[in-house]
């Protein structure tokens, strides 16, 4: 195992093997997820969908280490999450993932460039600044930097979080339904920026939405339906992926 | 609509615990204060209705000058005794001394118990005689003493040991033939007895041939108020004549107004409590009807009027007051005893024979606990009613604030104005000045909005505040600075919070600045006043204990003493008034060699003129009642003598030795009936070294007046600050409720505002934040807060103490000092209280689910 987490580029940044989760016991017991296997190479974008209750969301909740299997084996970059405590967890997250939220999920009472910065303030890291304004540049909010996220528009703060989610170089982000509060121009934005970082830096994102129009950004597309994977293809355009909803919706 | 209250009720447990003990704090504080001084007083009426039970009839000396004047010498004379028993219907009467002394090991230890008085006691025949003994027998010569149960069992005495009993005269060593046992058993709290033959017994007090009571018997057939009434036409004014029991209810009634004070004191502390709870309820009610706009807009949608919202949050408040006032006087009946204890621990040791618990004290609790509650609650609940329905559809609606219409500000106006004057009426102009200042603060708040329509009031005081302590815990990183942030998210959140801080901090630092002051005011009045070389004084001078007039005599022998002045302190009321005023009695020829005079009209030789006639009076005396030397004054006296006097001179005192009069030893003792003397200075011959002197002052102390010390001005400086220092301990005690009670409040706000960033921690969470950082930030933020409160109580309480001295004491000589080390000590008390605070919070903060952050809508 490759413990410093330091990915060759070959191998998958993220495996999981046959994940299991339950919620609740007994007669009310729900499987959301059963027995999944699936594997995210290096640098490309994989799109997550299904119908709700499909169990999408735990999916990626358990892939970025925020809930955990009730059986099955997670690796991120080498490391087995299920085998870690909760600190070395939340390290994982803080230097291996990127997190991108529907609700933006900026804090308040820091302005942008904070807000940008918050996972190396965690870690107690120096930023690197080259990487910071190419990001910002990148991201196109330069001439916002100083503004609290109240001040910005949704479009606006969802651009700082991409900008977040990235200034740790991590080896995965996850997106949950990231263009999900934007309006559609807003939204393009967004899921070009994601597709630019994969192309360009050779991100991994791993994305959960329902809108098959965002899924047409990725490479690759994954359907779930009542905890299984039923679908795991190339992207493709929006209409056939609508056409995948429909036949499992 | 009740039913939801209750179940919203029973959701929140821990809210309404934490906001109840808010209230039950200062409830309990003030139901111990009833239970604590109604066990005392009734545990002295017990003990006066034994000691009373088998007289028929009690001569007492009167007191002219009201409570607590009664003249040193006793009008009860051998005669008045002999007259008494030739009354008609008189079957029995016998004289009896019951006085204030001191008891001693052989080894001239005091046998004190916290402060409490020993009495000195007359044998007394039956039936009068309360005492029995449970171990050997009364006293039945001079050499012999008998002592209670509770000093004998305290001190370990067994009879046959040796103790010393002081008083007036020159001290004698006893040997204990019994111990003794009062009436039922009641205890005396630390106070003590020891009981001498008569003639004993009179020679130590210093009145031979004088009693301090007799006690009186009727023939069969004659009832107590017939024996009264026969013997009140044959005695003189000079004595009162009460049946036994109207004796007891007499002794019952003085000895509550002389422990009223104790209430009263206890009391402050426990409304201050409250007040703090009041601004806690506040706070919590006004965040939660803020998290709940939502529902309540559901409800206004769903139908509720707005008297119904107001109801529920009405309610609410309610059972509260009712959950806090419950536990409150539970708190309290428990907390008497401990109360008792403090008391005991600080100098005063009073019985308490089995718990008192009247009506009133449940009545009153419950109502007060009630009542506070409710009333803190009124403005969320009103605010509560203007949630528009429109709530329930969008979040981060606003409640609106309505602008107050010129009819209404002038109604307010007149509103504020009455109230003002129903308390000033009712509670006297202190609270007025405080109401007035604090309905001056919010009508600046509101003339601010006013004048910004409905832009919030930008707190601009607490951001500074918040962004100067902030910088303690910006070199913590992020977790500092995002607890420096969220400190003032809600400035007006932090500043309610804050302030129930304040207010206890406020009064710390005000008393720590006050007994600064009182010491140095004191050690300058000293330096400045005293010349002498050494004071003498009874060691437990701070309970007002006298030394014997014989000691000055004594201590003039004493080689290497040049001069000896005794001073003795007593009472006189003008004819013209109604208030006693402060005597003082010197010798003439010896104070102004220990003493400087600061005269305003005369000079030390217009000491030596005053004789039994002169008089001179303090400048602040002179001028209050417009007296000029030359000017005739006529003094009521403890004896109830009225006594001429013509206004000598007219001197300033900043040491405060010297009362509102000074008058000789010689007329104090002639008409004021004084024997005994305060405090003797002394003068040391030139050349003589106090380690020389001292010492054989001490050794003629030790052998016959153990009952006094020797003091420097340096050592009596020492005293009096550690006096003042006791007496603040007590206080920050006391004061200490409040600050709990505060505490409460930080943990409620913080609690309920991570309730309100439920989503943000778990996306810190998520993003990689440890529960360590999360558990630091909230515990950063809460010292934030708690600095904030404690930079504000400081500024307050240092303000206020200045204002007070300049305003009470001008011209006094009070001399202002700022105790720096204790004040910033309390700012490292109130982060730290900050920290304790957010224990509990930061472990929920950092317990939260971080899908919830994930979450969608």
């Amino acid at each position: 195992m490759d413990a410093t987490g330091e990915h060759n580029g070959t191998g998958p940044i993220v495996a999981a093997t046959a994940l299991s989760r339950r919620f609740g016991q007994g007669e009310a017991a729900v499987d959301a997820l059963r027995e999944v296997t699936v594997e995210f190479p290096s640098g490309a974008f994989a799109a997550i969908m299904g119908p709700s209750g499909s169990g999408k969301s735990t999916l990626m909740h358990i892939l970025a280490g925020l809930d955990r299997p009730t059986s099955g084996s997670v690796r991120i970059a080498g490391v087995e999450l299920t085998e870690l405590d909760d600190r070395a967890l939340t390290e994982l997250r803080r230097d291996r993932i990127g997190f991108i939220f529907q609700t933006f999920n900026l804090l308040p009472v820091l302005s942008a460039e904070e807000n940008i910065l918050l996972p190396l303030s965690i870690s107690g890291r120096k930023p690197d600044r080259a990487w910071f304004d190419q990001l910002v540049d990148t991201v196109g909010i330069r001439d916002r930097l100083t503004h609290r996220p109240a001040e910005l528009s949704g479009g606006q703060q969802q651009r700082v979080a991409v900008a977040r989610a990235l200034i740790s170089r991590p080896s995965v982000v996850f997106a949950d339904e990231p263009s999900g509060n934007l309006d559609s121009k807003a939204s393009d934005d967004v899921l070009g920026l994601l597709r630019g970082a994969v192309d360009q830096f050779g991100q991994t994102v791993v994305m959960v939405t329902h809108d098959a129009h965002a899924a047409s950004f990725a490479d690759r597309l994954l359907v779930l339906a009542d905890g299984r994977i039923i679908h795991d293809g190339a992207a493709g355009s929006t209409e056939e992926a609508l056409d995948l909803m429909k036949s499992v919706g | 609509m009740f039913t939801l209250v209750l179940r919203g009720f029973m959701q929140r447990k821990l809210r309404v615990l934490l906001t109840g003990i808010a209230i039950a704090l200062g409830v309990a504080l003030m139901a111990g204060t009833y239970v604590l001084t109604d066990t005392i007083n009734n545990s002295f009426a017990a003990i006066f209705q034994t000691a009373n039970k088998h007289h028929d009839a009690v001569v007492t000396p009167s007191q002219p000058l009201g409570r607590n004047t009664e003249s040193e010498t006793s009008p009860i004379t051998e005669a008045m005794l002999a007259k008494v028993r030739a009354t008609q219907g008189v079957k029995q009467a016998a004289g009896t001394i019951f006085t204030v002394g001191a008891f001693l090991t052989p080894q001239r230890k005091r046998l004190t118990n916290g402060g409490a008085p020993a009495f000195i006691g007359s044998l007394v025949p039956p039936p009068f005689n309360a005492f029995k003994p449970v171990e050997g027998h009364f006293p039945e010569n001079a050499e012999q003493v008998a002592i209670d149960q509770d000093t004998a069992e305290r001190h370990n005495l067994r009879i046959g040991q040796q103790m010393i009993v002081a008083g007036s005269a020159p001290a004698r060593t006893y040997t204990i033939v019994g111990i003794l046992r009062f009436g039922g058993g009641e205890s005396f709290g630390g106070a003590g007895a020891a009981i001498l033959v008569p003639a004993e017994a009179q020679r130590v007090v210093g009145s031979p041939g004088r009693f301090d009571q007799i006690d009186v018997a009727a023939e069969s057939g004659v009832t107590p108020q017939q024996v009264r009434d026969k013997l009140r036409a044959v005695l003189p004014a000079a004595v009162q004549v009460r049946t036994g029991g109207e004796e007891a209810k007499h002794e019952t009634a003085e000895l509550e107004k002389n422990l009223s004070f104790l209430r009263t004191f206890l009391l402050v502390f426990a409304y201050v409590a409250l007040v703090v709870g009041a601004f806690i309820i506040f706070n919590t009610f006004s965040i939660t009807v803020a998290q709940r706009t939502r529902e309540f807009g559901l409800l206004r949608t769903l139908g509720s009027s707005r008297s119904q919202i107001m109801r529920s949050v009405f309610y609410e408040g309610l059972m509260l007051g009712v959950v806090g006032a419950v536990l409150g006087l539970a708190g309290g009946i428990a907390l008497a005893p401990a109360l008792n204890a403090l008391f005991k621990a600080f100098g005063a040791d009073l019985p308490n024979n089995g718990t008192v618990i009247e009506s009133r004290t449940v009545i009153v609790s419950l109502v007060v606990g009630i009542v506070v509650t409710v009333a803190a609650g009124l403005q969320p609940a009103l605010r509560a009613t203007r949630v528009p329905p429109l709530a329930a559809m969008r979040e981060g609606i606003e409640i609106p604030r309505p602008i107050p219409s010129r009819r209404q500000l002038v109604i307010r106006f007149v509103l504020v104005i009455l109230l003002i004057g129903v308390v000033r009426a009712t509670l006297g102009g202190g609270s007025a000045l405080v109401l007035l200042i604090f309905v001056a603060a919010r009508g600046l708040r509101l003339y601010k909005r006013l004048r910004r329509g409905q832009e919030q009031p930008p707190y601009r005081i607490t951001r500074t505040l918040a962004r100067v302590v902030g910088t303690s815990v910006r070199w913590r990183g992020i977790t500092g600075r995002l607890a420096q942030e969220n400190s003032v998210r809600q400035p007006g959140r932090t500043l309610t919070t804050a302030a129930a801080l304040t207010v206890g901090l406020a009064l710390v630092a005000l008393v720590a600045v006050l007994a600064d002051g009182f010491k140095a005011t004191i050690n300058t009045a000293v330096d400045r006043s005293f010349a002498g070389d050494l004071i003498v004084e009874n060691s437990q001078a701070s309970n007002e204990a006298a030394i014997p007039a014989q000691l000055a005599v004594a201590l003039r022998r004493v080689p290497g003493v040049a001069s000896v002045t005794p001073i003795a302190f007593t009472k006189g009321r003008l004819r013209t008034s109604k208030d006693n005023e402060a005597i003082t009695a010197i010798e003439p020829e010896s104070f102004a060699h220990v003493y400087r005079v600061e005269w305003t009209h005369g000079s030390d030789a217009t000491l030596l003129g005053l004789g039994l006639t002169g008089v001179v009076v303090k400048k602040e005396f002179a001028e209050s009642h417009h007296l000029k030397v030359g000017q005739t004054i006529e003094v009521h006296t403890p004896s109830g003598a009225y006594v001429p006097l013509r206004v000598e001179g007219i001197a300033r005192d900043n040491a405060r030795l010297l009362g509102d009069l000074t008058i000789t030893l010689a007329l104090a003792g002639a008409a004021f009936g004084q024997r005994e003397d305060a405090v003797d200075f002394i003068a040391y011959t030139h050349g003589a070294s106090n380690s020389e002197v001292q010492p054989r002052v001490d050794r003629l102390l030790a052998s016959a007046f153990p009952q006094a010390r020797s003091r420097t001005a340096a050592q009596f400086k020492k005293d009096q600050a550690g006096q003042i220092n006791t007496l603040l301990t007590l206080v920050y005690v006391l004061l200490a409720l409040s600050v709990i009670v505060s505490l409460f409040g930080i943990v409620n706000t913080l609690i309920l505002s991570i309730y309100e960033r439920t989503r943000e921690l778990g996306m810190m969470r998520a993003i990689g934040t440890s529960r360590k950082q999360v558990r630091q930030m909230i515990r950063y933020e809460s010292v934030i807060t708690a600095l904030i409160g404690g930079v504000f109580g400081l500024v307050i309480g240092v303000i206020g103490s200045v204002l007070i001295t300049s305003l009470a004491f001008s011209g006094s000589g009070y001399v202002q000092a700022y105790p720096v080390g204790t004040l910033v000590i309390l700012l490292f008390v109130a982060a730290l209280a900050g920290l304790l605070a957010a224990q509990l919070p930061a472990r929920r903060a950092a317990k939260l689910d971080m899908l919830s952050a994930l979450a969608s809508e």
